[in-house]
């Protein structure tokens, strides 16, 4: 009797013992395998590293549609010139947002949502019409060197000048502020035309409706197949339930 | 007896045959009419919002007042009381991805205006019909559904490069100068694509001659000396000098079947 109780809680400690072991070994694999690292560039307003990351829209966006996927989302702040090199390696697996004007880049199968160029002017000077390109005539517009412009610009008769290095777009901003540019073009000026941002409060700006560029979530080449594939799917139907653009434009 | 069972399941072919046929095209015309109803039912929304913010502009250009009407779900509220007051009829259901997609875009495009319109520094925004219509076209164009509008004109008349008709549109505004009525082509194709396309003309309203008109419709020549009148409206565009009998474009509507379906 006595020989089968030990028998008997020997089995039961060797069972407790391999259900912990089991268990320990499913957590810790299961956390590993979870963990997607998610780079951020600074967007606004879209991402804005200004404020608290859980105000920025497209942050709650991807976090609400990420998270039932049972990933632990890791968050990296990154600047944007380092930003692709982390994906390339693999150090980030998802990387937002990412115009893809002069890059190749494996990305989500839908854009998030779409930047359109535009021109900013003091606000005295203000435009608000650009398809009226004759009011563009004679008129010294900065243009960022790395920058592709639109069809409406390169067509109209204005003096349009280069502005090369890294900073070319706060420079050409702050040209244009001091009255030295006439408007200066930016690839997405809903970046620095917003309420929030308190550097540009002379300017205005206006847009090229109808030149929209794609925007991207990049993913790195790294990041196994099924583990795509499963973001993907999730991000396309969350996607075609409602899209972020309509999230952005209806959130209070 | 054999050749009478013969001819009797023959008939029975032929009545079967006949039946088929029948609930087919019954079906057919069915989708049809769907089709047509729904290509309506945009045509009318997009045309009540261009009324409704042709209504707002005293809104969207002054400063410090209340512009939350013209945002999200209130903007949309007020498309629909327009659509009553316009067409006397309820607001249809979005029942159709294409409706749907139609009402969250122009939340969008109002969206994408909100910094502009609320900036206290700038008078006249630029947000009138035309630019409205035009960036509501550019913004479906980027969600690839298959449903394109355009605010259109014969190629003479446009201002706006991205409005120049195709040549769909340019045959229809043709035939529209003998009949001026709704012009439907259920077999037309767009960008090689199966489609339903529908053009409906637009006659000229008064509101649109304070920019088309004469320079004494333009409203900054109010209060002037004729001598000092402008020929520029107020967008920055030199009037045409068209008149209240002028055609007055129209409203192009394209959806590919593929979607309809």
């Amino acid at each position: 009797m006595q020989s089968f109780m030990l028998s008997h809680n020997s089995v039961i400690k060797s069972v407790f013992l391999f259900v912990c072991c089991f268990a320990y070994s499913v957590y810790s694999f299961e956390t590993n395998a979870q963990v997607i690292r998610v780079g951020l560039i600074d967007y606004p307003p879209h991402i804005n590293f200004d404020e608290d990351l859980s105000k920025s829209p497209l942050y709650q966006y991807i976090n609400t549609t990420l998270l039932p996927l049972g990933f632990t989302l890791k968050y990296v702040k990154l600047p944007r010139e380092r930003a692709s090199i982390e994906l390339f390696k693999g150090r980030v697996d998802v990387l937002m947002p990412i115009p893809l004007e002069n890059e190749t880049m494996k990305t989500l199968s839908l854009p998030i949502f779409h930047s359109v160029p535009g021109l900013c002017f003091k606000k005295e000077n203000f435009i608000p019409i650009l398809s009226a390109i004759h009011r563009l005539d004679n008129l010294t517009i900065g243009v960022p060197a790395s920058s592709k412009i639109v069809a409406g610009l390169t067509a109209s008769k204005a003096n349009l000048l280069q502005i090369k290095g890294e900073n070319a777009t706060n420079r050409g901003l702050e040209m244009t502020q001091r009255g030295w540019l006439d408007a200066f073009y930016h690839p997405s000026p809903i970046k620095v035309y917003h309420r929030k941002n308190p550097a540009y409060k002379e300017l205005a700006c206006s847009y090229f409706h109808g030149f929209a560029t794609p925007v991207y979530i990049g993913i790195s080449p790294k990041l196994p197949e099924k583990t795509f594939n499963l973001i993907n799917a999730t991000y396309q139907k969350a996607i075609t339930k409602q899209s972020y653009e309509y999230y952005f434009a209806s959130r209070e | 007896m054999k050749l009478l069972k013969i001819k009797q399941s023959i008939q029975r072919k032929i009545v079967f045959i006949a039946i088929f046929f029948s609930l087919v095209s019954f079906q057919l015309s069915a989708d049809n009419i769907q089709m047509k109803k729904n290509i309506n039912d945009i045509t009318k929304i997009y045309m009540s919002s261009m009324t409704y913010i042709f209504k707002s502009q005293s809104i969207i250009n002054q400063k410090n007042v209340d512009k939350s009407s013209l945002f999200g779900d209130a903007f949309i509220e007020n498309i629909k009381q327009t659509y009553s007051v316009k067409y006397n009829e309820d607001f249809p259901k979005a029942d159709h991805l294409a409706k749907k997609m139609l009402l969250q875009v122009m939340v969008e495009v109002m969206d994408d205006n909100k910094e502009l319109i609320h900036d206290n520094e700038i008078g006249f925004k630029g947000v009138i019909p035309a630019t409205y219509a035009s960036q509501l076209s550019a913004k479906l164009a980027t969600k690839g559904i298959g449903l394109t509008i355009k605010f259109t004109r014969t190629e003479k008349g446009i201002r706006n490069i991205l409005n120049k008709p195709d040549a769909w549109e340019s045959a229809v505004m043709e035939k529209m100068k003998t009949t001026p009525d709704i012009y439907y082509d259920e077999n037309a194709l767009l960008n090689g694509k199966a489609a339903i396309r529908q053009f409906t003309p637009l006659p000229m309203a008064p509101l649109c001659l304070g920019c088309h008109g004469v320079p004494g419709q333009n409203p900054l020549n109010v209060g002037k000396d004729k001598s000092q009148w402008t020929t520029i409206d107020i967008t920055g565009f030199e009037m045409e000098n068209w008149t209240i009998d002028d055609f007055g474009g129209g409203v192009s509507i394209s959806i590919e079947k593929s979607v309809l379906q």
